[in-house]
């Protein structure tokens, strides 16, 4: 004997883990996060009035984009038609990704060549534009429930600036420098930032498809991960350098270290694991009670 | 004119008559669909229901898939059907994650069932879908080349798709929607037919009949 009950929201299809965008674009948002962050950090930093390291990323930045693209061109089906994707700045954010990154190249290409201190100003401006794009990538990618939030811009912003801080403090330990104490304050405050928008995106009011997708995010063992190597760690680690001047070194060197490890792993974990297709779901539909 | 599909999920029986119809009409090799039903256990004891769900590119009035694509493979016709220009895609995969219907596929190469390819392997090989997007057409070459002979698509067997023409219970019905006098919008009109993931704002041309 069989009786309806009241039509409801069901689930017919389970997510799936997305496969096509694999080790090859986390190294794409990796690298170009970890470039832009660089350059960024390192304009700060002169803007502090320290020598900084703006040297170094003029070169490293582009090299550390430039090696993002590549990476990705390579999971492209047919990655000869690469230039192809540049025509479509008008609706495709992953041409607008092209675009503004290979003038963040070019402009802070160009200042290892000639060093004009005017040309930090817009490739600093086509470093942010670049991680901006990165996350609107994604923030596109509606098939993704983990993806698709409107924070994911900011998320990538700042994931970058950590990762590209981390970086610029590790140039700074192996050359020997003693590091600016308003930079490392400033790098300390952009942790602090940047743990408060990654909070914010797990914390995002995305439906019941992105809290399964993001749960590991949340409560796993990779959240735990990402929080406490990639944020507390690093805080405590440059809290500790600012007030016991003998550990200042060895502790920047560590932190900065687990601040690149940190948002490199919380990118592959929002790539290949929080990476699931959409469950397939209908508004409305009558279940049938069975009576045993 | 929007082309369209009302799915009657009662009486389909899972045979994947569909699916074989559309693999074989198209060509494709081993390994690939552009269309599928899936075996939908849903509910939990002692309020449960099984249904069988086709699942194949929704052809959505507002395709996330075509603003996304980087190089304007991903087209969308004055009809409403979504294609892809081989001859345009890199491949890059946007186009499948922007999808919510899990709708496109990537062909990274098409071995044939054997060691070598048979004949009709080798007679019906698309080397151009190699390393691109492919998807459901709604089998646009048949619903042109019919319209082009005075046929109509959905009355007309030579001018519909193949997955509802091979259909063995009339589950699929093929017309255009903004024909009110065609069978696909009277049967809309009729029944509760309801697009998947409205939440999703795409509008989708395909409607399911679950009640």
């Amino acid at each position: 004997m069989q009786t309806s009950v009241a039509a409801r929201s069901v689930e017919l299809i389970p997510a799936t883990p997305q496969r096509l965008w694999g080790k090859p674009a986390v190294a794409n948002f990796a690298l170009g996060g970890l470039g832009a962050g660089l350059y960024l950090a390192a304009v700060v930093e002169v803007w502090l009035g320290a020598p900084g390291a703006v040297n170094v990323a003029s070169w490293l930045g582009p090299v550390l984009v430039l090696a993002g693209f590549v990476a990705v061109a390579t999971e492209a089906g047919r990655p000869l038609r690469g230039p192809r994707v540049l025509v479509r700045l008008r609706t495709s954010w992953m041409s607008r990704e092209l675009w503004v990154g290979g003038l963040f190249i070019a402009l802070a290409g160009t200042e290892v060549v000639f060093p004009l201190a005017w040309l930090r100003y817009p490739a600093a401006a086509a470093a942010i534009g670049l991680c901006l794009a990165q996350g609107w990538i994604l923030r596109h990618a509606r098939g993704v429930a983990a993806w698709d939030v409107s924070l994911m811009p900011l998320v990538f912003l700042q994931s970058a600036i950590v990762s590209g801080a981390g970086l610029l403090v590790a140039v700074e330990v192996v050359a020997g420098r003693v590091l600016d104490g308003a930079f490392l304050i400033a790098t300390l405050l952009a942790v602090v930032a940047g743990m408060l928008v990654w909070r914010g995106f797990l914390a995002w009011p995305g439906g019941p498809a992105f809290v399964r997708a993001t749960a590991q995010l949340r409560g796993g063992r990779a959240g735990v991960l990402i929080l406490a190597a990639g944020y507390l760690a690093p805080l405590l680690l440059g809290t500790l350098a600012l007030t016991v001047p003998p550990a200042g070194a060895g502790a920047l060197g560590l932190g900065a270290i687990l601040m690149i490890a940190g948002q490199v792993y919380a990118k592959a974990e929002l790539i290949l694991t929080a990476g699931q297709l959409r469950p397939i779901t209908l508004a409305n539909l009558t279940l049938r009670r069975r009576a045993s | 004119m929007r082309w369209g599909m009302v799915i009657d999920v009662r009486r389909c029986v899972g045979c994947q008559t569909c699916t074989i119809a559309c693999k074989q009409e198209h060509g494709l090799p081993p390994g690939q669909v552009w269309r599928f039903v899936a075996d939908c256990e849903v509910g939990e004891y002692p309020d449960v229901r099984r249904l069988f769900l086709p699942m194949q590119c929704m052809h959505c009035a507002e395709p996330p898939c075509v603003p996304v694509c980087p190089t304007g493979a991903s087209r969308q016709r004055e009809d409403g059907i979504v294609w892809v220009e081989y001859g345009s895609c890199v491949g890059c995969g946007y186009c499948a994650v922007a999808c919510p219907y899990h709708a496109r596929h990537l062909i990274h190469e098409a071995p044939g069932y054997f060691e070598a390819l048979t004949p009709p392997e080798r007679a019906t090989a698309r080397p151009e879908r190699t390393g691109v997007m492919t998807k459901c057409t709604f089998c646009q070459e048949r619903v042109d080349a019919g319209r082009a002979q005075g046929l109509t698509p959905g009355i007309d067997l030579e001018a519909t798709p193949t997955c509802a023409v091979s259909c063995i219970a009339n589950v699929i019905t093929f017309g255009d929607l903004d024909d009110p006098k065609s069978p696909v919008a009277k049967l809309r009109a009729e029944t509760r037919a309801q697009p998947l993931l409205p939440e999703c704002g795409t509008e989708p041309s395909v409607f399911y009949v679950v009640e």
